[in-house]
């Protein structure tokens, strides 16, 4: 039985399951150690015990907790994101940020910002950057549902980000106040620093539900390399497997971008370098991609802070300097497929 | 299982592409859908398999409408073999191949009998040596087995394949026509889309003629591979022969 062995063996994808879930519990607790000011984790973990208010509990409760809970949720719902995508389009190339769904989202959030729907109805910021998410991906998947070439999935991203991009640029022309617009402008740049439990209990539901809708798909996923007429035959319900995508993405990413702004290439970056791990099946690749990206998400937070900058530096540009020379590498990668 | 098919229409872009098709496929058959280009056998073949929509007309198994069963468990009955053998990720032959077993693999814990149909479907196409390569760096005719392999692993009773020998060697063409013969011989019902009549004339038990989406003929290969049939509908002279007691037919000129 000598195909028994290769396919039992999923011994790569466990350890690398096990690494990753180690890495995140490591830096997890960094993540709560580091910041601008030094204390002892463990008297601070012994106030908390004791019900004493001291200032290390408060800054590990009111500050880090939250921007460490936060940079996994959305660390994950990125990567998660990411290998839904890139499994349902059969794209490596499909990211939330690349093909122009994070940049809606961030769109959805601007508008509930300049409407001022934030203040007086908490939800609606997450429910914003949702619309925005949602809208982009239809739009993409309806463009890409008969030609999923590189070139017509990067095009249409291009058009949905300048398009969102150029909305977003307007709103923030249009601001009454230039503080606001300032804001915005910080907000759009991508961080996680001063979020509090609130914004975590505020995407907690939809992300939730995101990833729970994203990793229903995770048996059919595989199939769907086979093109859509062979998964349809093998039992997979094309239209309810995108569907659950495209919402999930959507609940997920959306969330994440409205609180968050925008952090790209978490997505595009986890799913390419893990894949070869998981047997190349975009089923598998799901949990491995969500652990993934938290942990890069949450390793990129603590460099930030530990960074000697003058004003920390925003998580979404770290991530993009990283990001965007990959992005590069894999275009360069497979230009083979871009010849006419 | 048998398949029928009653008063089929489809028409695509306002062209009819099959017209008023009506097919009965018993089990335990290798049934040939033959056919030059555009005759409409893909059409009718993913019809078969519950994958196009049809203007008018239904198809059921067992007297069971399509419609009337569940994505899965038509998945279960049938297997369809696209004339794709395209894998969007390098993924590993067995994987591929392992693929077919989705229908009956509800989570993704593999059981003995899912390998025990995997081990099969690859000794019988015999890409046994091409275990652990990736499906991107094989050849088309490779490919086309493996994809072959994949829908033999399903273990449905109906097997509907587009043009499974089209990139193979002569070999491997032969090797396939016995297995499938010897498949259908054992209960299955098995329906080919073929071009290579003398392949179509030796292994099948029944063929079906289609051209421009009617269907034209219908029977024992001899009467359907007859000579005037095939000048009409291919334009082809065939030259005709016999060998240990098996006909044989060869397309010769074009007339």
């Amino acid at each position: 039985m000598p195909v028994l062995n290769s396919l039992n063996n999923n011994y790569q994808e466990k350890r690398l399951i096990i690494i990753l879930m180690s890495a995140l519990v490591v830096l997890f607790i960094v993540s709560l150690m580091v910041g601008d000011v030094n204390f002892n984790i463990i008297n601070a973990l012994k106030s908390l015990s004791n019900d004493d208010s001291t200032l290390e509990s408060i800054i590990l409760m009111d500050i880090r907790l939250p921007r460490t809970l936060l940079a996994v949720l959305i660390g994950a719902s990125l990567g998660l994101s990411g290998a839904a995508l890139q499994g349902m389009v059969r794209n490596p190339l499909a990211e939330p940020g690349i093909i122009g769904v994070s940049t809606s989202a961030a769109l959805g959030a601007v508008i509930v910002f300049y409407f001022g729907l934030a203040t007086a109805f908490p939800m609606a910021l997450p429910l914003g950057g949702i619309v925005g998410a949602l809208l982009a991906v239809i739009f993409l998947y309806a463009l890409t549902r008969h030609n999923n070439s590189m070139l017509t999935l990067i095009l249409a991203g291009v058009a949905v980000s300048s398009l969102s991009a150029a909305l977003t640029a307007l709103a923030l022309n249009l601001s009454p106040n230039p503080y606001a617009a300032l804001e915005i402008f910080f907000w759009l740049m991508g961080s996680l620093a001063d979020r509090s439990f609130t914004h975590v209990w505020l995407i907690l539901p939809t992300t939730l539900i995101g990833w729970w809708l994203i990793l229903s798909t995770r048996h059919d996923l595989d199939v769907l390399s086979l093109g859509d007429d062979t998964a349809q035959s093998l039992g997979v319900q094309i239209q309810r497997l995108n569907k659950r995508i495209i919402l999930g993405v959507a609940l997920s990413v959306g969330a994440a971008v409205s609180v968050s702004g925008g952090i790209g290439f978490v997505g595009l970056v986890v799913p390419h370098v893990l894949r070869p791990y998981v047997g190349y099946q975009p089923g598998r690749l799901l949990i491995c991609s969500a652990l993934g990206g938290a942990v890069l998400l949450l390793a990129a937070d603590i460099t930030v802070r530990l960074l000697a900058t003058q004003q920390e530096l925003k998580i979404g540009v770290l991530t993009a300097l990283l990001g965007a020379p990959f992005f590069l590498h894999l275009i360069l990668k497979s230009k083979r497929e871009w010849a006419p | 299982m048998n398949i029928q098919a009653s008063n089929i229409h489809v028409t695509l872009s306002g062209q009819m592409i099959l017209n008023d098709i009506n097919a009965d496929f018993p089990p335990g058959q290798l049934i040939g859908l033959i056919g030059p280009n555009g005759a409409g056998k893909s059409t009718l073949l993913r019809v078969l398999a519950g994958l196009q929509m049809i203007q008018e007309g239904h198809v059921s198994i067992n007297g069971e409408r399509l419609q009337k069963l569940q994505r899965i468990d038509l998945a279960k009955k049938m297997t369809y073999l696209s004339q794709s053998t395209e894998c969007h990720w390098p993924m590993s032959v067995e994987r591929v191949v392992m693929l077919g077993r989705h229908p009956h693999v509800n989570s993704q814990q593999i059981g003995n009998v899912d390998m025990d149909a995997v081990n099969q479907a690859i000794k019988d196409v015999d890409i046994e040596h091409l275990i652990g390569r990736s499906v991107n760096e094989l050849s088309g005719g490779e490919r086309a087995r493996v994809m072959l392999a994949r829908a033999l692993a399903t273990g449905s009773d109906i097997l509907l394949a587009d043009e499974p020998i089209v990139s193979l060697d002569p070999r491997h063409q032969i090797e396939v026509m016995a297995l499938l013969q010897n498949l259908a011989n054992k209960g299955k019902t098995i329906i080919v889309i073929l071009h290579e009549l003398h392949l179509a004339m030796r292994y099948c038990k029944h063929l079906m003629l289609l051209d421009n989406g009617r269907k034209v003929a219908e029977g024992s290969p001899k009467s359907v591979l007859s000579a005037d049939i095939l000048q009409t509908v291919y334009g082809v002279d065939a030259i005709y022969g016999n060998n240990q007691g098996e006909n044989w037919v060869l397309p010769w000129k074009c007339c």
